[in-house]
């Protein structure tokens, strides 16, 4: 279980008399229980990314509390770390190196034996539909592809607890659904409690259990997609979802029409 | 540990498979030493060439039997110079001298006119400069012959003439003789070491963040220092590859030396092998962290290919306030990376003095440097990834 108690995290940009201060998370509140995939929804600029960076241990909040499994992550970050999968923004693999040396490169990170981190790279690559990559240098990989490889190197140490931003960003209609289906039985045949993040409505109706919408740095509305709708009195989801971040359905509609 | 090991061999086979750098590096670094001594050997073997040849370009020569005879005396050969000599010389077509003798000379020598010879050079023309010298000691001689028979003639002792006598005494051995042309040899080590660890230590900072990896690494359970510590193993194991290369390319590179006099001034066995390295070793581990902790700032490759430059620059001048500081070797100079390495290699090449505190300063100043960069490193790791 991932808890988050109001997270607060602001950056400084600038120096001198340019300084200025960007609150990125204000006031993020959530819980992300075991054997459920919770989507963190929000628009560009929300605060998501910053908000699993937090998680992740690779940003210390100016304020609010973590705990991941009940470790607080400010505390033991480390510990956090090892039961973490980590699927962030920046995905960058090493091109030199195949697709199997770069997931039991992070397997042996993760301090997982030679022998084990490789058994556990062939898991991943049948169960990620990738076998036939594995032993191919990186360098010259398509976009799904490369996901792919980052999704099993973050998965290479059968983290409890996974945490994945924005996943499907850059996926065709088959590589998105193939990631559906991985994450759908890593939920129910393994328990992980999983945080997605996603800006796109469809996937998280789709495949979230659980939805946390976050907008201006605040996490503004919890629950199942249609407790949501029973909220709002929408039919249509992503109208549903307009209405909790901005407060007004038609926003970005100049039509006007909702449903 | 287990950590920075896992980081070190993924580092090293990562640097290893970069085949194209790999082999640039490797190439140019074995080569640096066996092309330099060509280099150098050849340069030597002409200075020594044009020092032997006893060669005078002449215009006029015909006409003054007594100089002519006086100049085959002295065992000179006598050349005709050509009819452009003048503007050969100032293109630097023609490297040689020209003596212009006057139509009348011997029957002004005869007469007890003073003749004026004139002897042609162009001060743009540095070959032609450099046998001016000879060319004019040869002339002078023969002044000498001409008055000293006046003298007895007239019954005057010759040594009358001569008040004090010059003698010169050349006090530097062989061996540092040879090191003159052998400064540029440590230069073009230090450098070989310098370009062989920069694209390593470019690609494992810089190239990390900008690849996108750097965030993913962070997020492993391994403490910063050991991230930091296995990426600088292996940025100095490459320089450190590479000083072993371009000091060893000068074992087989004595043979290939053309000049006799610097093969035998020349001396490098495995002795100033194991010193040169003693010297390098340390500085290729601070040149390592130090072009570390300058790319993990920048955000891209390119940016910390610009902002190394600096690091480049430095190590290329501090060498050279050996050229513009006159007193010599200073106790000082043993205190300042770089600058340090060159004055002992050059020592080495001398074949002077070298104590175990001379190797432990440098190593020492080398230790704490590469301690503090590591530590900014570690330090910029923490927000490199985001930022």
């Amino acid at each position: 279980m991932i808890v988050v108690e109001a997270l607060a995290k602001q950056f400084a940009q600038g120096h001198g008399r340019r300084r200025r201060v960007v609150p990125a998370v204000q006031a993020v509140s959530f819980v992300a229980a075991d054997g459920c995939i919770t989507g963190l929804l929000g628009p560009n600029g929300a605060g998501k990314t910053t908000t699993l960076r937090m998680i992740a241990g690779l940003l210390r909040p100016d304020a609010g509390r973590i705990t991941v499994a009940g470790i607080d992550v400010a505390l033991q970050p480390q510990a956090v770390q090892a039961r973490l999968g980590v699927l962030s923004d920046a995905r960058g693999l090493y091109p030199r190196l195949t697709a199997r040396e770069n997931i039991v490169y992070y397997g042996r990170l993760h301090g997982l034996p030679r022998a084990r981190a490789e058994a556990r790279a062939t898991l991943l690559a049948g169960m990620l539909d990738m076998a036939p990559l594995l032993d191919r240098r990186t360098e010259g990989f398509s976009q799904g592809e490369r996901m792919k490889t980052a999704l099993a190197r973050a998965l290479v140490h059968d983290p409890s607890h996974i945490v994945l931003d924005e996943p499907t960003n850059g996926l065709d209609v088959l590589a998105t659904r193939g990631l559906r289906e991985a994450l759908r039985r890593l939920r129910d045949d393994a328990g992980k409690c999983i945080i997605f993040s996603s800006h796109i409505m469809q996937e998280v109706e789709r495949l979230c259990d659980q939805v946390v919408v976050v907008a201006g740095g605040r996490s503004v509305a919890e629950g199942t997609v249609p407790a949501l709708l029973a909220r709002t009195g929408l039919r249509d989801f992503e109208a549903c979802f307009v209405q909790l971040a901005f407060g007004n359905p038609t926003v970005g509609n100049p039509g006007g029409l909702v449903d | 540990m287990r950590g920075a090991w896992q980081v070190f061999t993924k580092e090293l086979r990562d640097a290893l498979r970069d085949r194209r750098t790999l082999l640039t590096v490797l190439l140019s670094s074995m080569a640096v030493g066996p092309l330099l001594l060509v280099a150098l050997s050849m340069l030597v073997a002409d200075i020594e060439a044009s020092a032997e040849a006893r060669d005078v370009y002449a215009v006029g020569l015909d006409a003054a039997p007594t100089l002519a005879n006086y100049i085959a005396r002295q065992a000179w050969a006598v050349h005709p110079a050509p009819p452009d000599h003048e503007q050969a010389l100032v293109a630097r077509r023609f490297e040689h001298p020209v003596l212009v003798v006057p139509p009348d000379f011997e029957r002004d020598l005869a007469a007890g006119i003073t003749p004026e010879l004139l002897l042609l050079s162009a001060g743009a023309n540095q070959r032609a400069e450099g046998s001016a010298g000879s060319v004019a000691a040869l002339l002078q001689g023969f002044n000498q012959e001409q008055a000293t028979l006046r003298l007895v003639l007239r019954g005057v002792p010759p040594a009358a003439l001569q008040a004090v006598r010059i003698q010169r005494r050349d006090l530097g051995d062989s061996r540092a003789r040879a090191a003159q042309f052998m400064r540029l040899l440590p230069f073009f080590v230090l450098m070989a070491v310098l370009y062989g660890a920069l694209h390593a230590a470019l690609d494992t900072t810089a190239g990390e963040r900008e690849r996108g990896s750097l965030e993913p690494l962070l997020m492993t359970p391994q403490p910063r220092w050991a991230l930091a510590l296995g990426k600088w193993g292996a940025v100095a194991a490459v320089g450190m590859g590479v000083a072993v290369l371009a000091c060893g390319g000068f074992l087989p590179g004595q043979w290939l030396l053309r000049s006799e006099a610097l093969s035998a001034m020349f001396q490098f066995g495995l002795r100033e092998l194991a010193l040169f390295l003693a010297v390098l070793l340390p500085l290729a581990a601070l040149l390592a962290a130090l072009l570390m902790a300058v790319a993990i700032r920048c955000r891209s490759f390119k940016e910390a290919q610009a902002s190394t430059t600096v690091v480049v620059l430095a190590a290329s001048l501090l060498p050279l306030l050996t050229s513009f500081n006159g007193g010599g070797e200073q106790p000082w100079h043993l205190w300042l990376p770089a600058l340090a390495q060159i004055t002992l290699m050059q020592r080495v090449l001398e074949g002077g003095a070298l104590g175990p505190a001379d190797v432990l300063l440098p190593v020492l100043v080398a230790a704490l440097g590469t301690a503090l960069c590591l530590a900014s490193v570690v330090r910029q790791l923490r927000t490199a990834a985001w930022r």
